[in-house]
């Protein structure tokens, strides 16, 4: 990452989650869209837990300078159906356009050519390369989407892909799992001193280039020159095998014959385990560990890189093994870098290409992630400035200094051109190429190519202490001697007691964590009683919930099994669901508004957190009776005001003889609009003041020898109420089709009310409509007319079993009662038996 | 470090179910903090824990809903039974009535939950010696009778009360084994988490082997 850009990625990298690194940003990005060009883009690539996606931030500044600068505006996963690619733009030297492709969704970026999009563009295909030998998890993503606005959402088509692994449902259920996961991962490597210790192994690494010859002399000079047996061994070759076949087909009979004289060339003291073996057209290594070390390798993974002909063929190139050796990752890399004196940058290119596309299957580490790395091969730097006789003579002087400051391995790392931050021994040895086949000699040949130490073993990490790093000049069946390094690596053993203790230690204060962190609130009051509930009279009570958790707590009213809604129809929640902050309240109003007849209310509320507790809240109240919710009929069985019965006298009542053929409230409101109303306009139109509707309620219920209270809009309103909420409708519920399909024909009407309406209903009804009927002579003065007063009281007269359902007037509803509005009535009318 | 030894194989709900005031509330967290809770108010609704336990080296986590005991919460808390592999079902060993009633507890039980639940019977409170109500054979017979498992425990010294939450994972644990507890029924109670690859620190068994066997020894 550039330097300069060392504090944008702070800022950046204050918008994730500390677990999901940044790990490469692009500044200055504009993003295309058909002709349009928003500047002001940010490119991030993102990591968690080994799964890549590509962030499009939205910066308020060309360089953010606070985490306010930045928004999220899209997010994409990098994943098998991700990538990218480039195109030139025709005017423009400077600038291509970095295109992103994922499924449908294809995104275009402007950006500018060098370093900094060289090296974006490499990571990020990099981290492609690294998904797609994973099934990686997006989980991760899914608050971002959150955050995106709906617009990206749904232009970045991610939400709707069905394989995606994106589900909010997953987040919900795993949210406290994942978090959990890299909780005690981290916590574990945090305490990792506590239940590891440190003990010295003993590594061997060789490098031989055997010039495409079969083995048939002992490895034994070179793998068992000491005289303790070594905990592990890499072994590396380079052109075991130079034939056609082997280059075209990878295939060759020598990597066998080549790893039995390894494994027959071994310390004889010890008994070894291959850890793996892995081969690239010439190039082969081999690793393995003492048998008693065995059960402690884990993780192991290779890799082989080829950047011969035409950059991608595995003449040249590195094969790496990876593997775990008890809680130490290390890394061996036996590479063959380009050959001739002068092509050093092409083996520098050869490096960078091997560490930039070493993938190791199921394991998202770079060879230069892990925390040991030994790095062997045909390097194949040479000696520069200097004549092959000048060479020579040198080493006959023994003038090493001045040879090994000729040669282009230390001049390049110098410069920092390769193998940067890795260390080699001092060389004591002679160069180990070019020899004359089976001798000591350098190379008399017409070429005389002048002697190099192109064989070579470097390393990188901590706690790594060289003992050794020789030629073996006893092996001379090729024309490069081998190598060998020698070293007493640290390697961190678990304590698998003490890691035990530790992880159960950790477990239960996560468990304990977990039930801390779960939503937790308190309510003020869990039961809440209403004073005597009234028709249409609501009453509010507010109940207070305070989070006294550590987390935002998701809160919803939720239904009971097998109910339809999470309160009944007599009680609204408002607000019914909602977040609250740690330490912080929220009021909800439960507002009670009887509208049925009703002895009493009652109803446990079930308050849910999300993911976790849930409370219950009893509502409860005594309701008063009222005459607008009770029958017709009961309402003809009593003698005075509804309020003046008891609950029990009213039971009683039920059974009383009728004394009234249409309710006695029905007579007071329709006697007091017929003595004041017939000529005021809009008489059933004016919403009249709720207190003046509880006055005339209460003068009906209680009785009263004072007027009718309110104005006469509101007698009216009243009467409208009084029609809509009584039990049963006027025209009963299963008649209401047979009315509508009347309609049409004042007979059939006529009919379905004399023998079909029961008699109070009858009675009630007729009686509407012959006030109607009065009314209407008045239209002059009250404006009305047959029609509009049809399709007023035709929903009321026949009203749905659902209140409020539908907002307009039924047609056929309207017509059935214009018929009564317009005809004589007097043959419908059936004198009291 | 690899992945391996935190993830849990199986989530398992279970409910804790019996009269107001025998300890359920108790239980739960003697379980998940290990500490009596003196003082604890009356639960009004459902509380929930959580633990990670392991049975037989496969890390189970346990979902554990506490409901109100009090009789008029009864017809709602009823909601809950659905979907739990585990019912511990309690009673006050000092109290009489409330073991009268789990007749009346486990027919709910039976009624609401899967034939597969494992019911557990508590007696709570046995560190009231003292003032037991209620004989250990007596329950011990009723468990029998029922084809309950059950112990005498102690929320506030914590005697048997690991054992009461264990017991009952190893049983349901077992059932799955067994093929008895179908997974993939809706409420087993039980869910399935694959665990991530990657074995324990410090051992071969890995699952980032390489898959073609190119070791030649």
């Amino acid at each position: 990452m550039l330097a300069v850009h060392r504090d944008v990625v702070n800022i950046v990298q204050a918008k994730f989650l500390s677990a999901e690194v940044v790990k490469s940003i692009h500044l200055n990005v504009s993003s295309l869209d058909g002709n349009w060009c928003d500047e002001g883009r940010i490119l991030a690539l993102v990591e968690y837990n080994k799964t890549f996606a590509l962030f499009i931030l939205i910066s308020a500044k060309p360089k953010p300078v606070s985490i306010s600068d930045l928004s999220i505006e899209t997010v994409i996963p990098i994943d098998r159906n991700f990538s990218c690619d480039t195109e030139p733009i025709e005017d423009s030297q400077c600038h291509i356009i970095f295109i992103i492709t994922y499924k449908k969704t294809k995104l275009s970026f402007k950006i500018e050519i060098g370093v900094e999009s060289s090296n974006f563009a490499s990571e990020v295909i990099r981290s492609k390369e690294v998904s797609s030998h994973n099934s990686p998890v997006f989980v991760w993503l899914d608050k971002y989407l959150g955050t995106m606005n709906q617009q990206n959402r749904n232009s970045s088509d991610l939400t709707e892909q069905s394989d995606l692994p994106i589900t909010r449902q997953h987040i919900a259920q795993g949210q406290t799992a994942i978090n959990r996961e890299s909780m005690l991962k981290y916590q574990l490597k945090l305490r990792e001193p506590e239940y590891t210790q440190i003990q010295e192994f003993t590594v061997f690494v060789g490098t031989w280039n055997v010039n495409g010859q079969a083995p048939t002399v002992s490895l034994r000079s070179w793998l068992s020159t000491d005289d303790d047996p070594p905990d592990v061994y890499a072994v590396g070759f380079q052109e075991i095998d130079l034939s056609k076949e082997a280059f075209l087909f990878n295939d060759t009979p020598r990597e066998a014959e080549w790893n039995k004289y390894v494994l027959d060339g071994v310390h004889p003291k010890a008994k070894y385990r291959c850890v793996a073996l892995i081969r690239l057209v010439g190039m082969q290594l081999a690793v393995m560990v003492n048998t008693q070390h065995y059960p402690h390798v884990s993780n192991i993974s290779y890799d082989t890189v080829g950047t011969g002909l035409l950059g991608k063929m595995g003449n040249k190139g590195g094969v790496a093994i990876r593997l775990q050796l008890h809680n130490t990752s290390l890394c061996f890399v036996n590479c063959h870098l380009a050959a001739h004196v002068e092509e050093f940058e092409r083996r520098n290119q050869d490096y960078k290409d091997i560490n930039a596309r070493m993938n190791f299957r199921r394991s998202p580490l770079a060879i230069k992630d892990h925390e040991q790395v030994y790095w062997l091969g045909d390097l194949n730097y040479r000696i520069t400035d200097l004549t092959t006789t000048q060479v020579k003579t040198l080493l006959a002087r023994n003038e090493m200094t001045t040879l090994l400051r000729a040669d282009q391995l230390n001049q390049q790392k110098e410069r920092g051109n390769v193998l940067l931050d890795y260390t080699e021994a001092d060389i004591t040895f002679p160069p180990t190429y070019k020899y004359d086949l089976n001798s000591d000699t350098f190379d008399t040949s017409e070429k005389a190519r002048p002697p190099a130490w192109t064989d070579r073993i470097l390393w990188r990490g901590k706690g790594i202490h060289h003992v050794a790093y020789r030629s073996h000049m006893d092996l001379k069946i090729s024309d490069h001697k081998p190598v060998s390094a020698l070293f007493k690596s640290e390697i961190s053993v678990v304590d698998q007691n003490r890691y035990r203790k530790i992880h159960e230690d950790l477990l239960k204060k996560m468990d304990k964590h977990e039930n801390e962190y779960l939503p937790q609130v308190t309510i003020d009051q869990t039961e809440i009683i209403y004073d005597l509930v009234k028709f249409r009279e609501p009453q509010t009570k507010e109940i207070i919930i305070a989070n006294t958790g550590m987390v935002p707590a998701e809160f919803e009213f939720i239904k009971k099994l097998e109910e339809t809604s999470y309160c009944k129809d007599w009680l609204r929640i408002i607000p019914y669901c909602g977040s609250i902050n740690p330490g912080e309240k929220c009021d909800v109003k439960l507002i009670v508004n009887l509208e049925s007849d009703l002895d009493r209310i009652y109803d446990i509320l079930i308050l849910h957190l999300k993911g976790g507790k849930d409370m219950f809240i009893t509502v409860s109240g005594e309701c008063q009776k009222s005459s607008f919710t009770v029958s017709m009929s009961l309402l003809c069985r009593i003698n005075m005001p509804i309020l003046r019965l008891s609950k029990e006298e009213l039971i009683q009542a039920e059974k009383n003889n009728l004394l009234y053929s249409v309710p006695r409230e029905i007579w007071l409101l329709i006697d007091h609009l017929y003595r004041h109303g017939l000529k005021t306009r809009e008489l059933f139109e004016s919403s009249a003041l709720h207190e003046e509707l509880i006055k005339i309620r209460d003068w009906l219920d209680h009785g009263s020898l004072d007027p009718i209270p309110g104005s006469i809009q509101a007698t009216a309103e009243s009467l409208l109420l009084f029609l809509s909420y009584t039990k049963d409708p006027v025209i009963p519920f299963n008649l209401h089709e047979a009315c509508i399909a009347a309609a049409t024909n004042f007979q059939n009407c006529r009919q379905i009310i004399v023998t079909r309406v029961p008699d109070l209903h009858r009675n009630v009804f007729l009686y509407i409509c012959l006030f109607l009927q009065e009314f209407l002579k008045y239209s002059n003065d009250n404006g009305y007319d047959a029609k509009t007063l049809a399709s007023l009281f035709g929903d009321i007269l026949l009203r749905d079993v659902d209140r409020n359902s539908k907002p307009q007037a039924s047609r056929g509803k309207a017509n059935f009662v214009y018929n009564f509005l317009v005809n004589d009535l007097s043959s419908s009318i059936v004198p009291p038996k | 470090m690899s992945a391996g030894p935190y993830n849990y194989s199986y989530i398992f709900k279970y409910i804790i179910i019996g009269d107001m005031g025998v300890g359920k509330s108790c239980l739960l967290h003697q379980f998940t903090e290990k500490k009596f809770m003196a003082d604890c108010p009356h639960t009004i609704g459902v509380e929930f824990g959580t633990r990670i336990i392991e049975v037989s080296g496969q890390k189970i986590k346990l979902q554990i809903w506490d409901t109100a005991g009090q009789e008029r919460f009864r017809a709602v808390t009823r909601s809950y039974y659905r979907g739990a592999a585990g019912a511990l079902m309690v009673y006050d060993i000092t109290r009489r009535s409330t073991y009268n009633h789990l007749s009346s507890w486990l027919t709910d039980t039976r009624n609401l939950t899967n034939p597969s639940t494992v019911i557990f019977l508590i007696g709570n409170k046995c560190d009231l010696e003292g003032q037991r109500d209620v004989t250990y054979e007596e329950a011990s017979k009723f468990a029998e009778e029922n084809g309950l498992m059950f112990v005498e425990a102690s929320a506030k010294t914590g005697d048997n009360v690991e054992e009461a939450f264990l017991e009952t994972a190893k049983k349901i644990y077992q059932s799955i084994q067994d093929g008895r507890l179908d997974l993939n029924a809706a409420e087993s109670g039980v869910q399935h988490k694959p665990s991530q690859p990657g074995g324990r620190p410090g051992t071969a068994a890995g699952g980032d082997q390489p898959g073609r066997d190119n070791c030649a020894c």
